[in-house]
């Protein structure tokens, strides 16, 4: 970046001056990407493990599945990246699979309302927005995605091209707000919906490039890559901004970004063999309640939790510690929420602990927060 | 899949939560619409899943499907 020496106006750096082209990432400037997850770095429920998701199960953070049938794909935090990123999101297709006008296949992001109400939309002065991504697949040709409403009745069907297999390519599709409809404002509802289809059948396919009133997922003639056994399809560096230029992606640091991850996902993934939960106390010789305070508010209060192993846990009170052999949810707020555990030959109700983890893999997943 | 019934939070008497059973992982959740959990326990129920009440008691598909159709 060069500096400049002015005698009126003292030093100045103009603001990446000659450098945005030749680097892919520059740090993050106020929320400039409304993707979260973007860079694929955060996967709080799968570690990078490969799943096969059901309907509209979430899989890398704030990444979501929307599938009319189960089975068809995989689904996994990848370490293939191109320069600049260290992770994408993996889809492996899992079958030769016919399409059917019905059919859709789709990885989406819902963005929440606080972060796209400034663009306008359904107003005569929406914004226009622009959407750059990395994408690479072992198939070639026009693929397709959509920008959707939450009353799902305005899309705006896109298409991009891979023109080789198997190499990182960089896309960007620029869309003139939509100055009808109804979109939801400044709430914690779903104000804007990003998809990239995967497959999508006649049903729930428009015509790129203008916005409709209809639910389509994906663009007339995309690529389908579920039908094609064993294709991949990375994708990685998503970003929505404001204005009709694709700019550098807006990299946040690490812990910014899993914050922004847990406002949807609460979760208590164990750091070590030997890590702390929560306080809590004894019910009675056979149950202890704990509480496990969020590292950020979340979007809304969560309404249950799934845990892992659950003799990963245990209650301490000092004198002793008991395993835990079941958890079960009591209740959510907007701090923190509480569980009972079950546990065996413990001390008289109304004894203090901590609740610890003594494992690697242990995980608590703070559910129904997501959009 | 198996679920029990249970009671969570205060002054509440009746089951407004249920809990998976022998499965890893496990979710236990409150009988909110929008938990996704008892999306797929009031659809799982409906198929034919195994429905216990806060006793562990295994009810009758007539008395699941009962119990799950009064739900919101």
């Amino acid at each position: 970046m060069p500096i400049v020496l002015d005698g009126s106006q003292g030093i100045s750096t103009p603001m990446y001056a000659g450098s945005i082209t030749s680097n892919p990432v520059t740090p993050s400037v106020n929320m400039k990407n409304r993707i979260i997850n973007g860079n694929m770095t955060i996967d709080q429920r799968n570690a990078g493990a490969s799943v096969t998701p059901t309907n509209d199960a979430y899989t890398l953070d704030r990444w979501q599945v929307n599938i009319s049938d189960n089975s068809k794909f995989t689904i996994q935090q990848s370490s293939t990246a191109p320069a600049g990123f260290k992770n994408s999101l993996l889809v492996t297709s899992s079958s030769a699979f016919s399409l059917a006008a019905g059919s859709y296949f789709v990885l989406d992001q819902k963005i929440e309302g606080f972060n796209t109400a400034d663009l306008n939309f359904g107003t005569a002065n929406a914004q226009t927005v622009t959407l750059s991504f990395w994408v690479r697949s072992s198939l070639t040709g026009t693929f397709g995605g959509v920008l959707r409403n939450s009353a799902e009745n305005r899309s705006y069907p896109f298409t991009y091209t891979i023109s080789s297999a198997n190499t990182f390519e960089y896309k960007t599709v620029t869309v003139a707000g939509d100055t009808s409809g109804t979109w939801i404002g400044a709430t914690n509802g779903v104000g804007l919906y990003v998809g990239f289809g995967l497959g999508v059948g006649a049903t729930y396919s428009g015509t790129a490039g203008a916005w409709a009133g209809a639910t389509y997922a994906s663009a007339t003639g995309a690529t389908s890559v579920v039908s094609t056994n064993g294709a991949t399809w990375y994708i990685t560096g998503v970003q929505l901004e404001v204005g009709s230029t694709a700019t550098s992606f807006d990299y946040r640091n690490y812990t910014t970004e899993l914050q922004l991850c847990q406002r949807y996902l609460p979760a208590f993934n164990s750091a070590n063999t030997f890590d702390y939960v929560g306080f809590g106390f004894t019910t009675g010789t056979t149950n202890a309640q704990m509480t496990f305070q969020y590292y950020v508010p979340p979007r809304v209060a969560p309404t249950g939790v799934t845990n892992s192993t659950a003799s990963n846990f245990l209650f301490y009170y000092g004198p002793a510690s008991h395993t835990v052999s079941a958890f079960t949810f009591v209740g959510g707020g907007s701090r923190m929420s509480i569980m009972n555990c079950t546990i065996s030959g413990g001390p008289a109700g109304g004894t203090s602990g901590v609740l610890f983890a003594n494992s690697a893999t242990a995980q608590l997943l703070f559910t129904g927060c997501e959009l | 899949m198996i679920y029990r019934l249970y009671i969570a939070g205060y002054q509440q008497t009746e089951p407004n939560a249920a809990m998976t059973i022998g499965v890893t992982p496990a979710s236990s959740f409150l009988f909110a619409p929008e938990n996704p959990d008892y999306q797929a326990f009031k659809t799982n129920v409906l198929a034919g899943a195994e429905l216990q009440d806060a006793d562990g008691n295994v009810m009758t598909q007539e008395q699941a499907n009962q119990f799950v159709g009064g739900l919101a």
